[in-house]
């Protein structure tokens, strides 16, 4: 074994830019968010302006993944959950083709830094909040006790609901995080187990990372929509406190 | 893990808003309302479609059922000009037979009558010719000239003697 398996997350400053003492200098992981961007703009720009009835591939798929989304948000939010659809869709398909372009080998996957994902988890979370506190002021506080609980149980239940709200963000930062970098780990480790393996037993450890890796390519498409889906119900949450509009799940 | 080195965290941090920022006005600009206005339009398409195929079934539905009654309304009609003509037919057929039995019965009638006249008539004859020719006889086998009284007599005598063995 030549190298860590956790090599492949480190970066270097390739260019270094200092923005007001601000450090934001060019990494791998930057300029891969800038292709991630490029061909996700590039290829839904292109699907959404096909605009033809009987659809070809690329605008079916674009199609399918958008009506996707769309039913994902009119399930958990209901119809005034569309104001979001713009929001919850850029961030699956941030997250989906940042999880597919690292799967290509020499890539980087933007979604294995904890960093990333964090800052979506807390944007997701910190707008649930926001519309919450908008749309109910202080009574969104009760969402910390939930509906039927005696009144004694209150002041129990007041911690444990706030570290079950504080838990929402930090596991959705870590749930794709990890998921991401453990997939890319098991591959690296396999990978290498075959280099160092050679002929005799390698195909053993090479057979399971072309296996994984198409676990992998099932779970880039996976997290991008746990992560999604999680926006519409801590959102729809925000909306429907106590679920007690007709679209509370 | 080389993910928690944090000084690649700032430059991170600004690059991923830049480049989401980026990415939502890019996609809410040019890509979700083509995207969602084709989806919208196909979707509004298939209800039309769907609403137009439902309403041209229960049009057709209705037409059937009024051809269906005209049908069996003009069954019904053609069973009833049947049954008239049936019954013209017949009583004509009747009428027919009761004008020529009658007919034939007055044929009848009349060639009886005709017979017994023309019997009648014949007796009569055969009647006077026998009376001339019975005096002739009794006059030359009489030789003698009777009273017409007597002849008279004679001549009944005879007749009388002559239908009795006629009639038996």
């Amino acid at each position: 074994m030549e190298e860590s398996p956790l090599h492949q997350f480190e970066l270097q400053n390739w260019i270094p830019i200092s923005l007001g003492g601000l450090d934001i200098s060019i990494n791998k992981a930057v300029v891969f968010m800038w292709i991630v961007v490029l061909v996700a703009a590039v290829l839904m720009v292109m699907a959404g302006s096909a605009r033809k009835l009987v659809p070809g591939k690329l605008q079916s798929l674009a199609e399918m993944m958008v009506d996707f989304i769309r039913s994902m948000i009119l399930d958990t939010m209901g119809k005034e959950g569309m104001r979001f659809f713009p929001l919850v869709a850029t961030l699956f398909v941030f997250i989906l083709f940042s999880n597919l372009i690292g799967l290509i080998p020499g890539s980087y996957t933007v979604t294995s830094q904890i960093i990333v994902t964090a800052v979506f988890s807390f944007l997701v979370y910190g707008l649930s909040l926001i519309v919450g506190f908008m749309l109910h002021g202080a009574k969104f506080l009760g969402i910390l006790v939930p509906p039927g609980t005696p009144g004694w149980l209150v002041p129990l239940m007041i911690p444990i609901e706030i570290i079950s709200q504080i838990a929402r963000p930090v596991s959705l930062a870590v749930r794709l995080f990890a998921n991401m970098t453990a997939g890319h780990v098991m591959l690296a480790v396999l990978f290498s187990l075959t280099i160092g393996g050679g002929l005799l037993i390698g195909w053993l450890p090479f057979a399971f990372t072309v296996a994984i890796y198409g676990l992998e390519f099932g779970i880039a498409f996976i997290q991008a929509y746990i992560f999604s889906i999680l926006t519409c119900v801590y959102l729809g949450d925000a909306f429907h406190l106590h679920g007690h509009d007709e679209h509370a799940h | 893990m080389p993910q928690f080195e944090s000084h690649f965290f700032s430059s991170l941090i600004f690059w991923e808003v830049v480049s989401f920022g980026i990415l939502l006005f890019i996609l809410y600009k040019y890509a979700f309302p083509g995207i969602l206005s084709v989806l919208e339009e196909r979707e509004k398409k298939i209800k039309d479609s769907l609403d137009q195929a439902e309403r041209h079934r229960s049009d057709a539905e209705h037409r059937l059922k009024e051809y269906e009654a005209k049908l069996s309304a003009a069954g019904k009609e053609a069973e009833a000009i049947l049954a008239a003509a049936k019954e013209r037919a017949q009583r004509l057929l009747d009428e027919n037979e009761q004008r020529l039995t009658a007919e034939a019965e007055r044929i009848k009638g009349d060639a009886t009558r005709e017979i017994e006249q023309e019997r009648r008539k014949a007796l009569q004859d055969i009647r006077a010719q026998t009376t001339e020719l019975a005096l002739m006889v009794a006059e030359k086998v009489v030789q003698r000239s009777l009273t017409e009284t007597d002849q008279r007599k004679f001549a009944d005598e005879a007749l009388e003697a002559l239908s009795r063995s006629q009639q038996r």
